[in-house]
C-alpha cells in the first residue's frame, strides 16, 4: 500500500490568488528573455570547412573540370548515387566524362567520392538545401554540379591540409 | 434622419472595431504564448505578422465544410452563429467615450444604444452565448462535443451567479442599471469601483474567465480530455465563427470590466479631458484586461471539473453574497 503524504497548505496557498500572482510574475519576466530562435532562410546555419554538404565538381580557372572519368568515385560511392559515362577529349588529359550524374536523393553526403578522387575534381561543398518538385529534378547532371573554384576554396584548402598531414606522417 | 445616420456610423465603427479586435486577439494569443515560451511567434505575414488574422480568415473560407453523419443539420449550422452573435449584440450598450464633439457639433455619446437598463440587457443577451456552445455540442452527434457542451453550460450557469452578484454590488453603489450613469459616478480616480469594491472586482474578473470559457476554466474545449470539446466536429468558417465569438466575448467582457470598475473613459487626475483622450484611455484599460486573459491562459494549468464547481459554489458565491450584504448595509447606513 502506498501512503501519499499531502502537503498541508497554508491559507495563502489555499486562497490561490497569491500563488497565481507569483506564477504570473514568472511568465511575465520570461517574455523579455532574449530569444535564441534562428530565422532560418534569412539567417542560414553557419558552415565550417568541416561541413560536408553536397558533392560538387570544381571548375578550374581554365573553365574545365579535372575529372578524367576514372570511375573511382562511382566505385567508392556506398549509395550508388554516381553515374559516369566516359569519353575522349583532345585535351592533354585525354579522357573526360560525357555524363556525370549524382542522384542527390541517394547521396548520403559521406564524402567518399572526395576521398577517392585522384584528380581533386570533386569536393564536398557547404550547400545543404535540397528541395524540388520532382525526383527527376534532383538527379544533378554536370551543369548543376559545376562550381567555380573560389566557391569551394575553403574546403579545398582544408582537404589539402589533411592530405599534407597524411603525407608527412607516412614519409617519416 | 440625421440621427439615424449618426447611429449607423457609430454602429459600423464600433462593430468593425470589435471584429478587428477579435481578429487581432487571435494573433496576440499566439504572440503572447510564444513570448512566454521563449519563442517569437507568427512573423511571416505582414510586418510583425500583423496580417496573420487575415490569412487565417482566408484559410477558414477555403477549407472544406464537414457535417458529420447523424448531425442535426439545422442546429449544427445555427450554433456557430448563435455563439458569435451575443458578443456583437452586447457591445451596443458599452459607453466607450463621453460626448462626441466634432467641428463644434455634438453627436451624442460614443455608444450604439442608450438603454436605461443597459447592464440588464448586456447580461440577458450575454447569457445566450451558451446556446451556441450547447447546441453545437448536441447537434454534432459526438460524445466529446456533447460532454464539452454540457460542461460549459453547467459552468456558465454556476459562474453567472457570482458574476451578477458582484455586478449587483456595483449597481448598489452607483444606484443605477444604466452603464452611462455607472461611468458618471466614477469620474474621479478615487471614485473608481476597484477601490470601493475590491472583492467584487476580484470575483468579477474570475467569473469573467469562466463566463468566456477561458483558461483556467476552459472546460468546454479541454483538449486533452475532450479532443476539442463542443467544436470538435466543426471545420472551416463554422469553426472560425466559434473562434471569433470567443474572442469577441472576451473583448466585450474586458470592456465591461473597464466600464464597471475602472471608470470607463475617465482619465486619472484629468477629469475634463476631451472625448478622444477618454476613448483612448478606455482602449488602454481594455487592452490591459485583454492581455490579462492571455497572460493567465499561458500561466495557469486547467482546473479539474469538480474543483471548478467547488470553487464556484463554495467559495466565490458565498463571498459574492457576503460582499453584496456588506455593501447594502454600508450604503443604507
Amino acid at each position: 500500500m502506498v501512503i501519499v503524504k499531502r502537503k498541508q497548505l497554508s491559507l495563502a496557498e489555499r486562497v490561490y490568488l497569491p500563488e497565481i500572482v507569483r506564477g504570473l510574475s514568472i511568465t511575465f519576466r520570461k517574455m523579455f528573455v532574449p530569444r535564441s530562435t534562428r530565422q532560418y532562410p534569412e539567417e542560414p546555419l553557419p558552415t565550417t570547412p568541416v561541413t560536408r554538404g553536397q558533392p560538387r565538381l570544381v571548375v578550374k580557372d581554365d573553365g574545365n573540370i579535372a575529372c578524367v572519368s576514372c570511375g573511382l568515385c562511382e566505385a567508392a560511392c556506398p549509395a550508388y548515387a554516381i553515374t559516369i559515362d566516359g569519353g575522349e577529349t583532345d585535351r592533354p588529359i585525354e579522357r573526360e566524362p560525357l555524363r556525370f550524374d549524382i542522384d542527390m536523393l541517394r547521396c548520403i553526403l559521406c564524402g567518399f567520392c572526395e576521398e577517392a578522387c585522384p584528380k581533386d575534381a570533386i569536393f564536398m561543398s557547404d550547400e545543404l538545401e535540397l528541395a524540388d518538385y520532382s525526383r527527376k529534378a534532383l538527379v544533378y547532371d554536370m551543369a548543376k554540379l559545376k562550381r567555380p573554384r573560389r566557391d569551394l576554396a575553403r574546403r579545398i584548402q582544408y582537404v589539402d591540409e589533411i592530405n599534407d598531414r597524411w603525407k608527412t606522417s607516412s614519409s617519416t | 434622419m440625421n440621427g439615424l445616420v449618426v447611429s449607423l456610423v457609430k454602429a459600423v465603427v464600433i462593430l468593425g472595431g470589435l471584429l478587428t479586435t477579435a481578429g487581432l486577439m487571435s494573433l496576440a494569443e499566439r504572440k503572447v504564448s510564444a513570448w512566454m515560451q521563449y519563442r517569437i511567434g507568427p512573423n511571416r505575414v505582414g510586418p510583425f505578422g500583423l496580417l496573420q488574422p487575415l490569412a487565417d480568415g482566408i484559410k477558414f473560407i477555403f477549407k472544406e465544410e464537414v457535417v458529420p453523419n447523424g448531425a442535426n443539420r439545422l442546429l449544427f449550422r445555427f450554433a456557430p452563429a448563435m455563439a458569435a452573435l451575443p458578443a456583437m449584440l452586447t457591445i451596443a450598450v458599452i459607453p466607450f467615450a463621453g460626448e462626441i464633439v466634432l467641428f463644434g457639433k455634438s453627436y451624442g455619446k460614443l455608444s450604439i444604444a442608450d438603454i436605461d437598463v443597459g447592464i440588464l440587457y448586456l447580461l440577458a443577451i450575454g447569457s445566450m452565448g451558451i446556446y451556441g456552445i450547447i447546441l453545437g455540442g448536441w447537434a454534432s452527434n459526438s460524445k466529446y462535443s456533447l460532454l464539452g457542451g454540457l460542461r460549459a453550460s453547467a459552468q456558465m450557469i454556476s459562474y453567472e451567479l457570482t458574476l451578477i452578484l458582484s455586478i449587483l454590488a456595483v449597481i448598489v453603489l452607483a444606484g443605477s442599471l444604466d452603464l452611462r450613469r455607472i461611468v458618471e459616478v466614477q469620474a474621479n480616480v478615487t471614485q473608481w469601483h476597484v477601490w470601493r469594491q475590491p472583492l467584487a472586482f476580484v470575483l468579477f474578473v474570475i467569473a469573467t474567465f469562466a463566463e468566456t470559457n477561458r483558461h483556467p476554466f476552459d472546460f468546454a474545449e479541454s483538449e486533452p480530455e475532450l479532443v476539442g470539446g463542443f467544436h470538435t466536429e466543426y471545420s472551416a468558417l463554422k469553426f472560425g465563427l466559434f473562434f471569433l465569438g470567443e474572442y469577441a466575448a472576451m473583448t466585450v467582457m474586458a470592456c465591461l470590466t473597464t466600464t464597471l470598475f475602472l471608470g470607463g473613459p475617465s482619465i486619472p487626475f484629468f477629469p475634463d479631458a476631451p472625448w478622444v483622450l477618454g476613448f483612448l484611455a478606455f482602449l488602454a484599460k481594455t487592452s490591459c484586461f485583454l492581455f490579462l486573459f492571455l497572460w493567465v491562459r499561458w500561466t495557469l494549468p486547467r482546473f479539474r471539473f469538480d474543483q471548478l464547481m467547488r470553487l464556484g459554489w463554495k467559495a466565490l458565491l458565498p463571498l459574492a453574497l457576503l460582499n453584496l450584504v456588506l455593501t447594502g448595509v454600508l450604503v443604507s447606513w
